[in-house]
This record gives C-alpha cells, sequence and structure tokens, in this order.
C-alpha cells in the first residue's frame, strides 16, 4: 500500500508544479461540453434523434465528453512513460522496492481519481447551467464506469507505450487511435444514423461500450440488455488489456 | 585467459553463477552481453567492474537490478535470486544508472525526498536528510529549483546525492562520476568509502582507472562478456608482467636516442627536456640490454624502472592484442 501511496504522491507533485496541467486535468471536458456541445445543439436546433428519442445535443454529448475525458487522461499518462524515458526516470523506478503491478496501479488509481473528479464537476455543471436531465439514482455506476473506463485504456495504451521505443511512431499509433477509436464510436453522433460500414465498426469498439454504458448510466439512454453486453465486453477488454501491460512491463523492459 | 586472485572472506552479498545474457534479435549472430560470468563480492566491499564500451558491464547491473533476466545462469544480492525474489532485492539495492534519472518537474529537494519516500523513508527523517545531502553535494543553494533549470554537471550530482538519502545495504553506481567536476567528484569518492566502511557493499563501473584504482577493494575486468582478470588493484597490474615503465633522464638528449626508445614500440612515450618516460611491453632483459647500450652513447642520470599501471593492465589485457586473439 505504501508504494501504491507513494506513486499517487509522485503524480501529484509533479501535476502540482503547473497551474496550466491542473487547469486542463480538471476542467477540459467541461470546456468542451460548454464550447463545442451548445455550438452543435444549437447549429441541429431540434436536439437530437437516436433510437427515436430526441434529445438535446449537450444531454447526448455529456456521456461522449465523460468517456473521451477518460481516454484523453489514458493517453496522458501513456504517453508519461515516454516522458519518463527520456527522463530516465522510468528505468530508476523498475529497481525501487515495489512490483510491477504496484507501479501500474499507483498510476491508474491516480488518474481514475482524476476522471472522477473531472466528471464531478462536469456533470454537476451540465446539470446546474445547461439543465441536463441526469438519471441520479445511476450515478454510482456511472462513476465506476468512468474509473474502469480510465483503466481500461490506460492499460490498453500503456502496451503500445512499453513496447514502442520510438517516440514518432508511438505518436503515430496515438494520432490513429484518437482519429478511428473516437469518431468510429458512439462519442460525437447516435450509432444508428451512421452509414453502415461506421456503424459496424463502432460496434467493436471499446470506446462505443464505454460511452454507451456513461449514456445509460448519466442520463438513462439505451436497453438495459444491450449495455449488459457491452459491460461484459468492456470487462474483458480491460481485464486482458490489464494481463497484457503487466506481462510487457515485466519482460520487455529493455531490449 | 582467466585470472582469480584473492579469496572470499565475509558474507557474500552479489553473486553470479555462469551468467549468459543474449538480447534479442542476436541469437542468429551468437552475440552474447554476458558469456557465463561468475562473481562474488563480499559485504562492505567496493567492487569495480571494469572494461570497454559493449564488454557488458552495464547488462550485469541491470540484471542484478531486476530490470532484465538472465538469459541462462542465477545471480543473488543479499542471498535473494533476482529471478525469484526480485522484489526481495529491490528493497535491498539502491542504484545510480549510467542514465541520468530525474523528475525534471520536481525541485532538487523534492527529487531527493520523493526518492525517499519510495525507499520507505519516515517523513521527518527525508527532511533532515535532504538537507544533510544537499550541504555534502552543494546542492542546498539549488534546493528550491527545477531539475529541468539544472546545469549538466548539477542533474548528475543530483543523481548520484539519491542513494546516499537511504541505507540500502547495497548500492549499484553505473559509471557515476561521468560528468562531474573534480571537487565533487571528490566528495562522491568519499562518501562512497565512507558507506563502505559503514557496511555497505558497492558495486561500480567506471572507466576513469585512476578513480577506479584508488576507490576498489576488488576489480573484475570484463571482455566481450567474460571475465578475463579478477582481484586487488596490485594483483590486477601483476597482470601486466611484460609492461613496464621506464623513467629516464639523459645529460643531453639526441635524436638517434629517440628514434632508439621508439624502436621499442612504447604504448605511451612522453619526452620533457632531457627526461623521457615510457610505457613498453616486453621481456625485462631485452629491455634492459637497449638501456645499457643507450648508456653508452648518453650518459644517463637518473633511471627508474616500475611495473605497469591500472591503465597499462587494461590496455594489455582488454586491448587491441587482446580483441585480436578472441
Amino acid at each position: 500500500m505504501n508504494m501504491i501511496l507513494a506513486v499517487l504522491y509522485r503524480e501529484y507533485r509533479i501535476r502540482a508544479t503547473s497551474f496550466v496541467w491542473m487547469f486542463f486535468d480538471l476542467f477540459m471536458p467541461l470546456v468542451y461540453l460548454l464550447m463545442f456541445g451548445i455550438g452543435l445543439d444549437k447549429a441541429l436546433s431540434g436536439g437530437i434523434v437516436s433510437e427515436g428519442i430526441t434529445m438535446s445535443y449537450q444531454s447526448f454529448f455529456l456521456a461522449g465528453v465523460l468517456s473521451m475525458a477518460c481516454f484523453g487522461i489514458a493517453i496522458n499518462t501513456s504517453y508519461g512513460f515516454f516522458v519518463d524515458r527520456d527522463n530516465g526516470i522510468f528505468y530508476e523506478f523498475l529497481t525501487y522496492p515495489m512490483t510491477r503491478s504496484q507501479f501500474l496501479i499507483g498510476k491508474i488509481v491516480f488518474n481514475c481519481s482524476l476522471a472522477v473528479l473531472q466528471s464531478v464537476i462536469t456533470v454537476s455543471v451540465g446539470v446546474l447551467v445547461l439543465d441536463i436531465p441526469i438519471r441520479w439514482p445511476l450515478m454510482t455506476v456511472a462513476l465506476v464506469g468512468i474509473v474502469l473506463g480510465t483503466a481500461g485504456w490506460f492499460f490498453f495504451l500503456a502496451i503500445f507505450a512499453l513496447r514502442i521505443h520510438r517516440n514518432d511512431i508511438f505518436n503515430t499509433v496515438l494520432n490513429v487511435a484518437y482519429f478511428v477509436l473516437m469518431f468510429g464510436s458512439s462519442m460525437f453522433y447516435p450509432v444508428d444514423t451512421m452509414p453502415t460500414w461506421l456503424r459496424t465498426l463502432s460496434l467493436f469498439n471499446p470506446l462505443t461500450w464505454h460511452t454507451d454504458i456513461l449514456r445509460f448510466a448519466t442520463i438513462g439512454f439505451g436497453s438495459f440488455e444491450t449495455i449488459m453486453a457491452e459491460g461484459i465486453a468492456f470487462g474483458g477488454f480491460l481485464i486482458v488489456s490489464f494481463l497484457l501491460a503487466v506481462h510487457t512491463l515485466r519482460n520487455a523492459i529493455l531490449r | 585467459m582467466s585470472y582469480v586472485v584473492g579469496y572470499c572472506m565475509g558474507n557474500i552479498a552479489v553473486q553470479t553463477q555462469d551468467i549468459i545474457k543474449v538480447y534479442k534479435g542476436q541469437v542468429r549472430q551468437r552475440a552474447r552481453a554476458l558469456d557465463g560470468l561468475t562473481l562474488s563480492v563480499r559485504e562492505g566491499e567496493i567492487f569495480g567492474l571494469l572494461g570497454r564500451n559493449g564488454a557488458g558491464k552495464t547488462t550485469l547491473l541491470r540484471i542484478l537490478t531486476t530490470l532484465i533476466p538472465p538469459t541462462s545462469g542465477t545471480a543473488s544480492v543479499m542471498g535473494y535470486d533476482v529471478q525469484r525474489d526480485a522484489l526481495k532485492v529491490r528493497q535491498h539495492i539502491c542504484a545510480v544508472l549510467q542514465e541520468n534519472a530525474l523528475e525534471m518537474f520536481l525541485s532538487v529537494k523534492d527529487n531527493l525526498t520523493t526518492y525517499a519516500r519510495f525507499h520507505s523513508m519516515p517523513s521527518h527523517e527525508r527532511e533532515r536528510r535532504a538537507v544533510h545531502v544537499m550541504e555534502r553535494f552543494g546542492l542546498a543553494e539549488h534546493g528550491s529549483k527545477k531539475v529541468m533549470d539544472l546545469s549538466g554537471g548539477l542533474k548528475r550530482r543530483l543523481q548520484v546525492a539519491k542513494v546516499f538519502m537511504v541505507d540500502k545495504p547495497v548500492v549499484f553506481l553505473d559509471e557515476a562520476t561521468t560528468g562531474m567536476d573534480p571537487i565533487y567528484k571528490r566528495a562522491v569518492l568519499d562518501a562512497i568509502r565512507e558507506q563502505a566502511r559503514s557496511g555497505r557493499t558497492i558495486l561500480l563501473t567506471t572507466h576513469i582507472l585512476q578513480e577506479a584504482e584508488e576507490l576498489c577493494d576488488t576489480i573484475a575486468m570484463i571482455n566481450r562478456g567474460k571475465i578475463v582478470a579478477l582481484g586487488d588493484v596490485n594483483a590486477i597490474k601483476a597482470k601486466a608482467t611484460s609492461v613496464f615503465e621506464v623513467s629516464i633522464t639523459f645529460e643531453h638528449l639526441t635524436d638517434d636516442v629517440v628514434a632508439s626508445l621508439h624502436a621499442l614500440a612504447p604504448m605511451r612515450l612522453e619526452q620533457s627536456g632531457t627526461s623521457v618516460v615510457l610505457c613498453v611491453n616486453g621481456v625485462e632483459t631485452h629491455l634492459l640490454e637497449t638501456i645499457t647500450q643507450l648508456s653508452r652513447r648518453v650518459p644517463i642520470a637518473h633511471l627508474e624502472i616500475n611495473g605497469g599501471t591500472l591503465e597499462d593492465a587494461f590496455v594489455e589485457l582488454l586491448g587491441p592484442a587482446e580483441e585480436k586473439k578472441t
């Protein structure tokens, strides 16, 4: 436990050195919701229609912005491996008296805490300012979804961050991941209005599963059966990613 | 050729047995970073690993610090196997790696206290020790500066200073003093000696042979992943049996005398006024004959013949001639 707390403290100390980092860490999804959400809601004027239900774009986009926050935090954290490697501290960490799992868990606990804080701020302002109709009884499920989502994406991206040693290649992987996963998901628009090929792609996209779960847990949109299936699929994605990330950290530290 | 000199006393802190390390992608070329390396380091000993670039020193340190596993063979630190009990090993070591390993966004003091926190040091002790370490290594006036704003030399000093924050029984130092100015290098060497006297085991690599000579109790010279010489400094120097350092002061020095000295194919030759210092690799009787002949041509005011230095031994054991043999 001490080691996990030490990793947490280290992450906190680094973030606390920059006001800009702290602002983006806490308010980025909210700013996205207020600017992009409101802008698109006005452009769509009558709101957005999915599966025969009409809702404001901000309501629809709230889950998208929350899953984007989890994905973004995971990307930043996995990119942090590169920064740590450039600074040399990454290898020194691995000589500290802690297990590889403790190292990964410490990092992810910090980032999940950050994601929860971001989400609480975003949802609160969404309710108070944008009048988004939140389904409060399921808020705990939403928070669990945010934690598991951040963890799942972090473990998934950490596999690439640990295997790829060239910064430019990892940047390319991240850009492709951003582009394909985010725009090939239900984050920005409803899946049922997409062309067939894009809809098919999005159905196999863990970001769609995660966004759908958060949408169900925040505004109650979606069928319970679909959400359960997506929840199980995302759970599998998380477990496999965790095991692969720990394996990669144990065996592919240095070439 | 392998030499083993001396014997072990006291408890063994670090031990390797037939360690082989083949990196991925090198199997087909059969290039081995370590090739059946066996050694023991006693508790409280300062043990130096010397060798040319790529000899396998850093690979050995990476295995002993649990960063990478050996391909075969066993290694243990304080009795714990580096593969089976990796966490136990990490609980008994601290390391300065070859690359700088610093938290660039944190201050000098925060780097020290964060390091100590990872080694489970209590809060009040962290603060007290950080002040002491910063003073000792000339970092006190930079305590609140972010590391990214420090010069290269200060960064290295901080990197090394970290291991003096904690009291782990085994310390690994991979070219720790590289890039340090002579004054703080001296402070680091003094601190290392002090730590060894208090019972800590130090295993270091360095390219600065003078440093190894004055610091190490035992030295292992490594070439292509194998130990080619092992023992204390004098024992290693004695390996350079055919290397002599000759200092001659002539009453006057002529070009043909200098030419005769060059004909001995010295490993190095320094001339200052009528004095010449040369290091030659050859048979003692032949050397004496040559000097006698020279003295008949030009009177010699002073003559001194010594065995080779550690550097001479290094060159003889690991230099181009040995490279060709392997």
